[in-house]
């Protein structure tokens, strides 16, 4: 199979340098006969595409995925659209691996300036499974997976996950997940769930049983969409027989039946340590069309992220959120208010330690927004450099946050930025955070609780911290 | 986390207070949640506390059985204690120096222990047996009103779960396979066995009222008031005078309502 080496001239174009390192292609320069030539300007015309190693998955969907590539009309062009449609490819979770080949078409039909691309496609076994570990909002836990991906040739995967977490919760999991085809990348996801959780913070545990259904999608190429519908029973109980009587009046099981929108628009450029670019999420939940929890319930994240010196990143991101009744006839327990502070929150609080508590447990209120301000650099003299030392920031950081229980309605935009403000919490405190793989973060923060309330549990000190998302 | 152990001491340490103002009796909303057998533990309490001269109010909630620590109705909530049953009230109560036995002798003591045990043993097992074994009683009566503080489908899902709860208890009970003419035996054993100790005195024992009295008339006033589609066993009950004059007394007395015809 003939290749063909390519080069360009220097700075020529910063587009090929770039492909050349995600798809891996080496340029091989130490090869005397290489003859330069301008990419842009080679006429090539894409005469066949191969798809080789197909098996269940069905031609439509792959067909999708490379179609554009029969538009190419120049050299560069051909290289960008086949690393684009790898990518998709790759989407479709249905390939293990996927090779690209690009060759001169040969036989009767080639035209002159054909090109002949082959996509060589492994899939993946029907049942594939394994054991992990996960780390979850201040919770590690042990995986079990089993994964029945691309059953009916479209993407289409069954998985089940059961996992036993360090905190005695056990979680179950079944999911159906369909993907559909078309430019907005909608998929859907419908699951049978069983999740254990206590709340050592607030005096309670839970068991939650049911059925979610999970809507997404792309409006435009970075806005996404989330419609969800969770239908679940929860059994709340108190942890311990010396919980506050505030939590043990809550006991009892009840219907939570929630349609959910969730907005995202996330242009940063990295999950864990983003040097540019922000988030902004917007969660809508409306609970209480059918079962007995009822409320409306709104929360936005933003997040900014601006580099000043080449590695020193400033952080700014800001929580809010507000929780109203439906009817009267409707409950909202303890499970569903809101609450901050904790080392993923406003730092220097125990969890949940902001607001009011009743003999140790937090209750939780109906509104609340909490600010940051970090300031990530590298590690002092900065060791490891481009290695290992590159998962570790150090951190600097001012939390502020706020918790209430208010009505909207009855009181007026001055009292509002009154009540904001009023008995406001502040901490600071400086530490060393670790990137966990592309997944997840720990920070170990000294930090000093500023101004705190009467009712508050703050945390002063060595701060432990492992999530996901941070505030 | 406090250890049991902790529990334990916390407990003995508020026994040694006076018997606080505040305290509430907490169980299922009478008019139309609770169950024969509940309500009868929850009479048999509000007798008892009676009894022993001591205020308390009853606090309806819905979820009451899942706010008792013990999963049981009713509890009752002192200060910052929470004790549920009878026999759980009962020592948190002798725990403050108030006890209805304190004239009886050891072997009169393990005497009411042993009614008791008969009680809860028979009678109850009964009443759970009719509520959730016989088709026609839980069709009309226990599966509506155990099922309606939930919203559907809830209901459903929590009926067929006390159920098979109630079904576990009664398999180990040996109750489960028997048929409702040896369920009607049972209590009419109990009933009568329960008679000949009373021998037509006033109260079980002659110092006064016990707990063992609050227990029967919590149960026995229970079966002869409460509407069901099959009243067999309140047709049992009937039959023993000495019995129904108990209840009758303990009624006028503590709960000082007009006797009711039973």
């Amino acid at each position: 199979m003939g290749i063909v080496h390519a080069k360009v001239q220097d700075g020529s174009s910063k587009n090929v340098g770039e492909f050349a390192r995600q798809t891996g292609l080496k340029e091989h320069q130490d090869e005397p006969d290489v003859k330069e030539i301008d990419m842009e300007k080679v006429p090539v015309r894409v005469d066949k595409i191969n798809v080789e190693g197909l098996g269940r998955t069905k031609n439509d969907i792959v067909e999708d995925c490379i179609r554009e590539l029969f538009k190419a009309k120049d050299f560069q062009d051909v290289l960008l659209k086949a690393h684009r449609a790898r990518v998709k490819l790759d989407e479709l979770g249905c390939f293990k691996n996927i090779g690209v080949y690009i060759d001169t078409s040969k036989g009767k039909t080639a035209t002159e300036d054909g090109l002949e691309v082959t996509f060589d496609v492994k899939e993946h076994s029907r049942v594939t499974g394994g054991i992990s570990t996960q780390v979850g909002n201040n919770e590690g836990s042990v995986l079990v997976g089993m994964r029945a991906p691309n059953i009916f040739g479209r993407g289409e995967r069954v998985q089940m996950e059961y996992s036993h977490g360090s905190k005695k919760t056990s979680n179950f999991n079944l999911a159906f997940i369909k993907p559909f085809r078309g430019k907005h990348r909608a998929s859907m996801r419908t699951s049978i769930l069983q999740a254990h959780s206590q709340w050592p913070s607030s005096g309670y545990k839970m068991v939650e049983q049911g059925i979610a259904i999970d809507f997404g999608f792309y409006s435009t190429s970075l806005l996404k969409h989330s419609l969800q519908w969770e239908g679940i029973i929860r059994d709340l109980s108190t942890l311990t027989r010396t919980a506050s009587f505030d939590i043990r009046e809550q006991a009892g099981v009840n219907l939570k039946s929630a349609f959910r929108h969730i907005l995202s628009l996330d242009l940063r450029d990295d999950l864990i340590f983003p040097s540019s670019g922000s988030l902004v999420q917007v969660t809508s939940e409306l609970a209480g069309i059918g079962g007995d929890v009822g409320f409306v319930k709104n929360e936005i994240v933003f997040q900014d992220n601006t580099s000043l010196f080449e590695d020193i990143v400033l952080q700014t991101s800001l929580m809010a959120g507000y929780l109203t009744t439906l009817s009267k006839d409707k409950k909202i327990t303890v499970a569903d208010r809101c609450y901050i502070g904790g080392p993923l929150s406003v730092r220097g609080f125990e969890a949940r330690g902001v607001g009011p508590h009743s003999d140790g447990d937090a209750l939780g209120s109906n509104a609340y927004w909490a600010a940051g301000l970090h300031l990530f650099t590298p590690l002092p003299f900065r060791p490891g450099r481009g290695g290992f030392g590159d998962l570790f920031r150090t951190h600097f950081f001012i939390n502020a946050g706020n918790v209430g229980d208010f009505s909207l309605e009855k009181i007026s935009r001055g009292q509002l930025l009154d009540i904001l403000k009023n008995n406001m919490r502040l901490s600071y405190g400086l530490g060393v955070a670790l990137r966990l793989g592309n997944m997840a973060r720990i920070e170990v923060n000294y930090c000093f609780p500023y101004k705190f309330d009467k009712g508050d549990q703050t945390h002063p000190g060595v701060q432990f911290g492992i999530g996901v998302q941070f505030l | 986390m406090p250890s049991p152990l902790i529990d334990r001491i916390s407990i003995e340490l508020g026994a040694q207070e006076p018997w606080p103002k505040d305290v509430k009796l907490f169980q299922p909303y009478e008019v139309e949640q609770i169950l024969l057998p509940d309500n009868a533990n929850c009479l048999a309490v509000q007798a008892f506390l009676k009894m022993c001269n001591l205020e308390f109010q009853v606090e309806p909630r819905s979820n009451a059985e899942f706010m008792s620590p013990t999963g049981k109705v009713p509890f009752i909530k002192a200060g910052r204690f929470v004790m549920a049953e009878l026999e759980g009230i009962v020592q948190f109560v002798n725990g403050k120096g108030i006890s209805l036995t304190d004239g009886l002798d050891n072997e009169q003591k393990s005497d009411l222990r042993a009614y008791m045990t008969l009680v809860r043993n028979v009678i109850e097992i009964a009443e759970l047996y009719i509520c959730w074994i016989d088709r026609e009683t839980y069709n009309e009566v226990t599966s509506v009103r155990n099922g309606s503080v939930y919203p559907w489908p809830l209901n459903h899902i929590q009926n067929r779960e006390k159920k098979n709860q109630v079904i576990k208890k009664l398999k180990v009970l040996d109750w489960y396979n028997k048929t409702l003419e040896e369920v009607h035996q049972e209590v009419e054993s109990c009933c009568e066995a329960l008679s000949v100790r009373l021998d037509n005195k006033q109260y079980f024992f002659n110092g006064g009222p016990t707990e063992l009295d609050a227990l029967v008339f919590g149960h026995l006033f229970t079966i002869l008031t409460t509407p069901l589609p099959r009243n067999d066993l309140a047709e049992i009950v009937r039959r023993y005078p000495s019995l129904i004059n108990l209840v009758k007394k303990i009624e006028v007395e503590y709960f000082k309502k007009d006797s009711r015809r039973l």
